[in-house]
């Protein structure tokens, strides 16, 4: 699928330019739009597991619409507090809710966008990008992708210390000390773990510098293009629109 | 290769750890080094590979040569072309995700052409055998085939020179063998030297042209043909800690031999009249843990098992056929999804009754001493003395349980299980990284403890302990109970299919008999 053969560093500087630039924008129309159209681009162009992706932004939908109630709750005075709302059996400042509003799709599109992310990119074709095209140096990459394979180590490990605690017969004390005796065989470990691996690496020759060659290579290829042509494209067209329909507004510290 | 003078202390010890090592490895060599768990085996490698002494924090003097040009000298990733290194730990010498990748990786810190980089790495996969691996993730191959992806690695960056730093201490027996014959069909394949850092001897014999013997002071005692050897220390190896050959431990304990002594079964078995017996009383008492039809999630279902009152019962199968989680299930660490598991004490104070030493000993320790860890399992203080005195740690009491040896971490580890005199012993892989003597201290104390009475169940994939010490086995296989019964009746099952190696008695025995059975 397009989404998933993307360059990986193409994808990730342009989510991060959308984000920024929807970051200076504040009405609730051009976010929520936005929040359709990624899910629409990362459903049609992107090949994940689709139950995972709902399961995922299922927390995301819960933190925006706490959002929406705290921000209505504890707003500011509003400036014209004759224009209300009726939201549901309570009586609502216009005002106030227009900018709840605003602010919870900004998270939701926020957060689609880190799913569009997420859910299309191999982690190693990432890090191998980001050292390719993006100058990140090796001994930062590998770092991240030998501390990657430890975290489920770490989790097993976890597991078998807590049941090993068990046997020696703890839980009276308080939860606090209890979790202070697990951090010393897990520290010990981990360190030890990391050692191991740094000297294996560096005796398979690895320097740190950037002077190496790569099995797989990952180019910048015309095609990846399109992403961020049409991801800009769309977004200056909701401009557009918000601008033809008089709902415009930069951010401008509102809360 | 040529190590003169080699001596290097670390900062933070008293003691040197090497103490003027000189030695030499010729072109084509396989040269075996041994020396007890402790003993600066693995300091030794990395002073070979020119880790030490870039990164080494203390003192190193002498010099290490690779054809004339000493290694400290040669530029960062240059030595990884001349020496590459097997790790003993096949969980932590990988960096990648997949296999392709991992081999890839040595290639591409080396500067090799992405062009040419394919045919290598699959050259190296197909000189291992894991060729229609190639895509696969790394955390999905068995521990065998870590070590033998490990090997892969190398060799893709052609080293003229191989260290192997305990590359089977965490195999089985069956992958053990596999990775040696491996070993030794590359070795008449490609012009590499080998150097095998170990303190089992057995399986390497026919590998080996010469041995080096380093004591735990650090310095070498022997360096020679594997005969003359074992015949002049035989007796010192036990005590520096290096397993003897099977056969030499067998010919000494039952006198049957004296130098040259044979070193293999078949040497063994051709000076021998009558076959050697088994250990007697191998009769189990009433049953104490019965187990009918349990299950435990997805790993494994209606499983029935006794465990009978004044037993050893071992329990052996493959890595991954549910040989831990029968004994974490039976020990009451995790609850049996359904089916019915009888105990003979309440749940409440089970663990009063009953003791469980995980496969690593750190897991368990929850104290800043060795004493305190002894009182905080609810011991008085005569009893902390008598249980130091038991595990020979008496002058170690004051000392951090992380700091010990790893053959004293064990001993405390099953020390403070037995605090409260515990009828029932759960052990998991208790002998798994130990060298020779910590091995056979371990388990006399076990032993011991059996005869007086306390019902021992063990995990292990060593078919010699079985025969020695226990009067039940339960074998795994694919999540079931394979077999289970008397040691002596599973030898004259088929072990191959459950993935065991003959003990070393019952192979010497076979032989006697004329027997053609050859194992691979």
């Amino acid at each position: 699928m397009y989404l998933n053969n993307l360059n990986p560093s193409v994808k990730a500087l342009t989510i991060l330019g959308l984000v920024v630039a929807l970051a200076l924008l504040f009405d609730p129309v051009t976010p929520a739009l936005f929040t359709l159209v990624t899910i629409a681009v990362t459903f049609l162009f992107g090949d994940f597991r689709r139950k995972y992706y709902l399961f995922y932004l299922i927390p995301f939908t819960i933190f925006a619409v706490g959002m929406l109630w705290t921000t209505i709750a504890f707003a500011d005075a509003p400036k014209n507090p004759s224009e209300t709302v009726g939201l549901i059996w309570w009586e609502v400042p216009r005002e106030d809710v227009l900018v709840a509003v605003s602010l919870s799709f900004r998270v939701l599109a926020f957060a689609t966008m880190s799913l569009l992310f997420i859910f299309t990119t191999n982690m190693v074709e990432f890090l191998l990008s980001l050292m390719q095209q993006l100058r990140l140096p090796p001994k930062l990459a590998y770092g991240i992708m030998a501390g990657y394979r430890f975290l489920p180590m770490l989790t097993t490990e976890f597991r078998q210390i807590r049941a090993a605690h068990r046997v020696r017969g703890m839980g009276q004390e308080s939860r606090w000390k209890r979790y202070r005796r697990f951090a010393v065989p897990l520290l010990a470990g981990a360190i030890r773990k990391a050692e191991r691996t740094a000297v294996a690496m560096e005796s398979k020759g690895f320097t740190g510098t950037r002077e190496r060659t790569f099995y797989r290579n990952i180019r910048v290829r015309k095609k990846d293009w399109l992403f961020p042509a049409g991801m800009g494209a769309i977004f200056l067209l909701l401009i557009l629109l918000s601008l033809r329909f008089d709902y415009f507004s930069w951010y401008q510290g509102q809360l | 290769m040529n190590i003169q003078n080699l001596s290097l202390q670390y900062d933070d010890m008293d003691a040197p750890v090497l103490q003027n090592v000189t030695f030499s490895l010729g072109e084509k060599e396989c040269v075996l080094l041994l020396g007890a768990s402790g003993s600066g085996k693995s300091t030794l490698s990395r002073c070979l590979t020119g880790i030490y002494p870039k990164e080494l924090e203390g003192m190193m003097e002498g010099e290490v040569t690779f054809e004339g040009m000493p290694v400290n000298e040669a530029s960062p990733g240059t030595m990884s072309r001349r020496v590459g290194t097997v790790f003993q730990d096949p969980e932590t010498q990988f960096c990648m995700l997949t296999v392709e990748d991992e081999v890839a990786f040595g290639l591409e810190n080396i500067c090799v052409p992405s062009e040419k980089m394919e045919k290598r790495v699959e050259t190296a996969l197909e000189e291992v055998g894991l060729l229609h691996r190639k895509k696969a993730a790394v955390i999905s191959l068995s521990g065998g085939e870590k070590q033998k992806l490990a090997l892969a690695c190398i060799l893709a960056m052609e080293p003229p020179v191989i260290v192997l730093d305990e590359p089977t201490a965490n195999l089985d027996p069956v992958a053990t063998d596999e990775f040696i014959a491996l070993l030794s069909s590359l070795k008449e394949l490609k012009n590499i030297t080998i150097f095998v850092i170990e303190h089992d001897l057995d399986p390497w014999i026919d590998i080996t042209d010469r041995v080096l013997m380093l004591g735990r002071n650090g310095s070498l005692f022997y360096d020679g043909p594997l005969q003359q050897g074992v015949d002049r220390y035989a007796r010192d190896l036990y005590e520096e800690g290096i397993a003897v050959p099977g056969a030499v431990r067998m010919a000494m304990e039952t006198g049957t031999a004296t130098p040259p002594y044979p070193l293999t079964a078949r040497g063994l078995a051709a000076g021998l009249s009558a076959p050697l017996k088994a250990v007697s009383g191998r009769e189990n008492g009433p049953a104490l843990i019965q187990a009918s039809g349990i299950s435990y999630k997805s790993i494994f279902s209606n499983v029935d098992i006794t465990i009978s009152e004044g037993s050893f019962t071992a329990i052996a199968g493959p890595n991954g056929s549910g040989k831990t989680t029968l004994s974490r299930l039976l020990a009451g660490i995790d609850p049996v999804s359904s089916g019915r598991l009888t105990r003979p004490f309440p749940d409440k104070d089970w663990f009063q009754h009953a003791g469980y030493v995980f496969q690593n000993p750190e897991h368990q320790f929850l104290t800043d001493s060795v004493w305190e860890e002894l009182a905080y399992s609810g011991a008085g203080d005569e009893k902390i003395e008598e249980l130091l005195e038991w595990c020979g740690l008496t002058d170690r009491k004051d000392f951090h349980p992380f700091t010990l040896s790893q053959g004293e971490k064990r001993r405390l580890s099953v020390a403070t299980m037995l605090v409260k005199d515990q009828e029932i012993l759960f052990l998991d892989e208790p002998t798994f990284g130990q060298d020779a003597k910590s091995t056979s201290r371990l388990m006399d104390l076990l032993k011991e403890k059996h005869r007086a009475g306390t019902t021992i169940v063990m995990i292990t994939h060593d078919m010699d302990l079985v025969d020695r010490y226990a009067t039940g086995v339960v074998v795994m296989k694919d999540r079931k109970i394979g077999f289970t019964g008397n040691p002596d009746e599973l030898w004259n099952e088929d072990l191959v299919a459950f993935q065991l190696k003959e003990p070393f008695r019952v192979r010497t025995n076979r032989l006697i008999k004329g027997d053609m059975y050859v194992p691979q």
